[in-house]
């Protein structure tokens, strides 16, 4: 089995970066611009970045012995795409600013940046996010609703979330409707 | 599997030296419904449309996975949906301020698969409005806003009809339940609608093929209401469920139920819309011309006889300006933009705008359905059930008006409806809404997915004078074009109404024994429900109408108004099938009208 950095395969993190350096040879400024104007509006977070919010996001939805979790999912890449295509500085500043007291929230609880922790210090960690998130007042815990809604959204639209995880049975031709005829009751 | 053929006729240009029988301005419901009408008798018709047309067979990808599409559904980030709150802290114009984004949409676009729709409905930034908050949703291409309707497709009753007769507020129809009654059953036959007989006087039964099925929640609910006296009837949708022989546009509903993810549409078109449903079955008599692009700005008139001569409008993408001739016009171009028209249409005979002199009302008693409270519900027993095929449906259930019919409510006339569903859809529910994270709240979410039901109100919002809509002097749209200005409120007997659509609606989960989980009070922003209604209300006396009860002018009598404008109270009752349905009563009249010379 190939191992995982940052949430993406390592020869999936050569191919997307490859894609862009293999279209250089083809033209010239134009070209390289159409590439730097792509990459920009497709990735957002710095590795390190995508590999803390591919955790976090896994941390939020999990693999169990019923489905696949977030990182089976792509959840962070996903983010990360909707992200950099946003015209709003706003999401993007929230996610950079939320990850950035999340790590100095580590250092302050635990000793260490998130990704240096150890997977129940992790937890513990996203744990202490969550105590106020039915009213959040902190960075915190106002970003832990958008990391935890953000996760929550692309999982469940998802392959593995609607088909494996909440076995969705709908969007196919039927010739009779599924349900109860009600016209004699 | 064929579905459906949409191979094309050849289509005949628009002729500006002939003079059609008939000029239709709009290609609706209204609009469609008298093209088809009109066509049928043979007539020779003009119809022009603002927008363009669109091939929604290949625009709506009705069964494409949220994961096959790169936002999962969504618009690109430069398209703006105003939110709910924008409407509350923005005054319209709602896109001044917003120039960051190439286009600002209405709230509707926030809803899922909001890609599938950008095409039509319509960009704030070139359709501006002022005055009060009003969420106007509008769609300007051929077929309109029944590219994406909601499809539930009720019959309106005497109790609607006859209301001042009932409680004394207002003016009865000119019209009885039994002189649209025909219509309606022409408009289903036609159309194709799927529904349950229930016997109800303020809901009558319609000309139904095979009904929508209830999920074990929804089920639930029918018994438990049952045993109060009220309905949760299966969801009465203007799709045909069994197919149409005549209508080779149109393939019968194969339950997908893409049409409650979306913002709206059908690919297939088993749900009806304007243009496969009506325009082009009208167009393959031969006798209709379709000019779409053509943004009408005026009712031309003769000054000799006062009466309608043609319709003057600018092509919407050159700008150009041009005008088009008809022994009668007919106004189908929604409730607010008819009325639009109708004023903005100025001359020597009609200095108040065309067919507002006698009454002066045009832009008044306009009304709509409120919503806003709504409630949730959890059914117990099916909580980690296995998931069954829930959504595959138009929508869930449709519980019909129970207040004010034999019972007189102390706080407010009139009535609503609820209409609302159960169990699972392409999604976690509400149950992804749970406080928590990791193992144990993913287990809960997909325990809990399907067993959630809720429902929201509509509710008549009553026709008063004051409530009107004029031509702002000052704001103009992208055409040029002098836009609508809204004087439009709330008044005490709404958030009466409201009040107790919270209440009753509690009542009733509980008497099914469904858990309330939450209940919602508050009123949406007025609009929300794009059921506007009545700005030129039919009536026997033209000093207190504007329309007769053929939606005939009583000013200018080649002059109709077919369209939702034309109600003289909003009921609680979706508007399309009543739309229709006097629509082709109307154009009845007026082909017989016209072949007797009278016009």
């Amino acid at each position: 089995m190939e191992q995982r950095t940052n949430g993406m395969t390592r020869r999936e993190m050569l191919k997307a970066a490859g894609a862009a350096a293999a279209a250089v040879p083809l033209a010239g400024a134009d070209v390289l611009a159409a590439v730097a104007a792509t990459a920009a509006a497709t990735h957002f977070f710095t590795p390190a970045q995508l590999a803390m919010v591919d955790e976090l996001s896994e941390i939020i939805i999990p693999a169990d012995d019923h489905s696949g979790g977030a990182r089976a999912a792509k959840v962070a890449a996903y983010i990360d795409y909707r992200l950099a295509e946003s015209v709003d500085d706003e999401p993007r500043t929230k996610w950079t600013e939320g990850l950035a007291r999340i790590d100095a929230l580590s250092r302050e609880k635990k000793g260490a940046p998130f990704m240096q922790l150890s997977a129940d210090d992790r937890v513990a960690i996203v744990t202490a996010m969550a105590a106020e998130e039915s009213s959040p007042t902190t960075v915190e815990g106002k970003f832990f609703g958008e990391l935890k809604d953000r996760t929550s959204d692309a999982y469940y639209s998802s392959k593995i979330g609607l088909h494996d995880d909440l076995e969705y049975k709908g969007n196919v031709l039927q010739e009779e409707y599924s349900g109860t005829d009600v016209s004699n009751s | 599997m064929r579905l459906l053929h949409t191979q094309q006729a050849h289509e005949p240009q628009v002729d500006l030296l002939k003079t059609y029988d008939a000029v239709i301005v709009g290609s609706g419901a209204a609009g469609g419904m008298a093209a088809y009408a009109l066509t049928e008798r043979g007539l020779d018709v003009l119809l022009i449309e603002a927008g363009k047309k669109i091939d929604t067979t290949q625009v709506l990808h009705s069964m494409e996975w949220p994961y096959d599409h790169p936002r999962r559904g969504d618009m690109p980030s430069k398209f703006h949906a105003l939110s709910r709150n924008e409407y509350n802290i923005r005054q319209p114009p709602y896109a001044n301020g917003l120039g960051k984004y190439e286009k600002v949409f209405s709230y509707v676009q926030g809803w899922g698969g909001s890609d599938y729709s950008t095409s039509i409905v319509v960009n704030e930034k070139e359709h501006p409005y002022t005055g009060t908050n009003y969420a106007w949703v509008r769609a300007r291409c051929l077929g309109g806003k029944t590219n994406i309707w909601g499809r539930l497709a009720l019959r309106l009753s005497d109790y609607d009809f006859k209301g001042k007769s009932h409680d004394g507020y207002g003016m009865d129809w000119p019209i009885s339940y039994a002189d649209i009654e025909p219509y309606y059953d022409k408009v289903d036959l036609l159309l194709g609608i799927s529904g349950v007989k229930e016997n109800l006087p303020q809901l009558p039964d319609g000309k139904f093929q095979r009904p929508y099925k209830l999920n074990a929640a929804e089920v639930q609910l029918r018994t438990g209401l049952k045993k109060m006296g009220r309905t949760a009837t299966p969801y009465r949708a203007g799709v045909t469920t069994d197919g149409l022989v005549h209508n080779k546009y149109r393939s019968k509903c194969y339950g997908r139920g893409a049409c409650s993810r979306h913002v709206g549409g059908c690919d297939i078109h088993a749900a009806f819309d304007s243009p496969t449903g009506l325009i082009y079955p009208a167009r393959d008599t031969g006798k209709l011309t379709i000019r779409t692009n053509a943004t009408a700005h005026e009712v031309q008139v003769d000054p000799a006889t006062g009466k309608a001569k043609g319709v003057g409008f600018v092509d919407t993408v050159t700008g150009k300006s041009y005008s088009v001739k008809g022994r009668t016009v007919i106004l189908a171009a929604s409730t607010l933009e008819s009325a639009r028209l109708m004023l903005l249409s100025k001359s020597s005979s009609h200095p108040n705008g065309i067919g507002n002199s006698t009454s002066g009302l045009v832009g008044h008693h306009f009304c709509e359905h409120l919503m806003g409270p709504h409630v949730t519900g959890l059914v117990k027993d099916l909580v980690g059930k296995p998931h069954t095929l829930d959504d595959g449906r138009p929508g869930g259930f449709y519980v019909p008006r129970f207040r004010n019919l034999t019972d007189k409510q102390p706080d407010f006339i009139r009535g609503y409806g609820f209409e609302g569903e159960g169990g699972m859809s392409m999604g976690p529910g509400n149950g992804a809404g749970e406080a928590g994270f990791g193992k144990a709240w993913k287990q809960h979410v997909r325990d809990y997915a399907g067993a959630y039901i809720s429902m929201g109100g509509f509710g008549e919002v009553l026709p008063r004078y004051e409530n009107s809509v004029s031509i702002d002097p000052v704001v103009k749209d992208k055409w040029g074009i002098p836009v609508l200005r809204f004087d439009y409120n709330f008044g005490e007997n709404e958030k009466k109404m409201a009040e107790d659509m919270a209440v009753a609606g509690r009542e009733m989960f509980e008497a099914a024994g469904i858990e309330v989980v939450s209940v919602g009070k508050n009123l949406l922003t007025q609009g929300w429900s794009i059921h506007e209604l009545g700005t030129a209300r039919m009536g026997s006396d033209p000093k207190t109408s504007v329309l007769n009860q053929y939606q005939q002018s009583h000013d200018v009598k080649n002059l109709f108004v077919v369209d939702g404008s034309s109600h003289v109270n909003a009921s609680c009752q979706n508007p399309t099938w009543t739309i229709m349905a006097l629509a082709w009563r109307s154009c009845e009249h007026l082909a017989d009208a016209l072949g007797r010379g009278e016009l």
